[in-house]
């Protein structure tokens, strides 16, 4: 997350340091690289994939079990309409995101240009490069490791879901009934942990790839510094932009994750723009079984609606707008207003003058003093 | 014992000193998941206490606001000498909370502007921020609510 001057320019940086890496011919190591403590993102041919699931498998096996199971009986939060979430019986399911499921992947069957398409997704968090839920966390659970993996530290997360409302994604899926929530005031604060992929940061942090990347029979996956794998993305999208028929210069139609929510470290690339997949995956959404993520456990929020058993747990793919683009330019108005208050302060704006030596300031009983501490 | 008050920029400062700190201090809890859950949200016109991205952005307008009025009486008090004010903080108590209320939160606006902290050092400032808020609330508000002194009106007839 070393992003010193901003985001933007961060990009730009990264994209011409890739093309000169990529000039180079200078290829380390990734496991080294990362060592170094630069981002690490993935690139993801969805061309490639054939919906095999070998990846769901890998992750689910690998860290399934480190997600433990919740207290009998499950604390009852207050107010009673504070819903738990339970999904410890329910732990086969793999076609959505849940507390014991990282990573799914949505099959899609669409038309494109009068052609019947069949594309396969793997979803799981998209590891933003300035990540709301690790950001907003008030109390530090959500991290954001040097080399860019973003995680929840199921020691220190209470399950309040914050993380989940301010993901543009909704990656992060609450179960309650664990940690430390259950040992400071269960019913009063806290309602469990919030899980999601942590792109096997064990792994990683061992030099080894992340599951999903290593046990890929077809390689859909490339894990790799940010610009390498910024440059591989360009390269790749301007190859489907002009297999489809598009002009190169549209190949930004054709990867998902380089801009969205102000940039992630996971970047598909696509056969067809994404626009269209945006549409496909809000079909299938829109179609989903009435029974898949039935119940409490299963539904979810936004906006204020309950939506649909479809969407729950399974992240759209439409465009996303930076969401801490409002606090990045706020920072301007706390530099600025100490500056202002010190300038109006050392011309005397609006302060009165140094009273006379000979003649004491106002004299105010101390019951006028408010707001001191 | 009546107290000298030194007041420039008379009531408004007092109240923009006020309004900062309350604005500062709802908005910073509204960061917990807890206006939603105890249906505060749920009160007419109060829904956008539910909405994480707004609390935070009242919660840097406040911080700038009361970065501002901090400065601007730290720039005059360095002109002036050791009048007490009629607003802000007294004691070295009430400095030192602040103090740490501005490192910790200018650490956690770095953060935001996705500028690499350590993890650990970033859950030690957010309860150091979260902390320092709460004392600094509890102490404003015995210092609101304690008996006042009468002030001594003697010296003033003498």
């Amino acid at each position: 997350m070393a992003q010193a001057i901003s985001r933007r320019n961060f990009l730009r940086g990264g994209l011409a340091t890739a093309a000169g890496v990529a000039a180079s011919g200078v290829v380390l190591p990734q496991a080294v690289r990362a060592a170094g403590g630069q981002e690490l993102c993935t690139v993801l041919d969805l061309s490639k994939c054939i919906g095999c699931e070998a990846c769901v498998d890998a992750c689910r096996e690998t860290w399934q079990a480190t997600v433990p199971d919740p207290v009998n009986p499950m604390p009852k939060p207050f107010p009673s309409r504070v819903p738990t979430q339970d999904w410890s019986k329910r732990k086969d399911v793999s076609d959505r995101l849940t507390p014991y499921n990282f990573l799914y992947v949505e099959h899609l069957d669409f038309e494109h240009k009068g052609q019947a398409l069949e594309l396969h997704v793997p979803r799981r968090c998209m590891h933003c490069v300035n990540p709301p839920c690790a950001n907003l966390c008030p109390f530090g659970a959500g991290r954001v490791e040097k080399n860019g993996i973003v995680n929840i530290d199921p020691d220190v997360c209470l399950g309040g879901a914050k993380c989940k409302q301010v993901c543009p994604w909704h990656i992060p899926q609450r179960q309650s009934g664990v940690g430390v929530y259950l040992d400071i005031m269960p019913s009063y604060a806290g309602n469990g942990v919030m899980f999601k992929c942590h792109r096997c940061l064990p792994l990683v942090k061992q030099g080894k790839q992340p599951q999903c990347v290593e046990v890929c029979p077809e390689h859909v996956q490339t894990i790799g510094l940010r610009p390498q794998m910024l440059a591989q993305a360009e390269a790749l999208a301007r190859q489907k932009a002009q297999a489809d028929g598009a002009a190169p210069d549209r190949w930004r139609d054709y990867v998902y994750g380089i801009e969205e929510n102000g940039g992630t470290n996971t970047v598909y690339v696509s056969p067809v723009p994404f626009a269209v997949v945006s549409a496909a995956v809000n079909q299938a959404h829109a179609q989903a079984a009435p029974g898949q993520g039935k119940g409490r456990a299963g539904a979810g929020k936004q906006g204020g609606k309950r939506r649909k058993a479809g969407f729950a747990g399974r992240p759209p793919m439409g465009p996303v707008n930076n969401t801490m683009e409002s606090a990045e330019n706020l920072t301007a108005a706390l530099v600025l207003a100490p500056l202002a208050g010190l300038a109006a302060g050392f011309t005397r704006l609006f302060g009165k003058k140094q009273p006379p030596s000979d003649q004491p300031p106002q004299e105010q009983p101390p019951s006028e003093q408010g707001g001191q501490s | 014992m009546s107290v000298m008050s030194y007041s420039p920029g008379g009531r408004a400062a007092r109240w923009l000193y006020g309004i900062a700190t309350g604005f500062a201090l709802f908005s910073g809890f509204g960061q917990m998941p807890i206006f939603k859950r105890y249906y505060l949200a749920d009160l007419p016109g109060m829904a956008w206490t539910a909405n994480f991205f707004i609390t935070s952005d009242i919660h840097y307008l406040a911080a700038a606001l009361l970065l501002g009025l901090l400065a601007w009486r730290l720039a005059l008090d360095a002109r002036t000498t050791g009048a007490a004010w009629s607003w802000g903080p007294r004691s070295w108590w009430g400095w030192t909370l602040l103090g740490l209320l501005v490192i910790s939160g200018a650490a956690k606006v770095l953060r935001n502007l996705g500028i690499y902290l350590p993890p650990p050092l970033i859950m030690v400032l957010d309860f150091t921020h979260l902390g320092s808020a709460m004392a600094f609330m509890f102490t404003g508000l015995v210092v609101l609510v304690k008996p006042k002194p009468k002030p001594n009106l003697r010296g003033l007839a003498g």
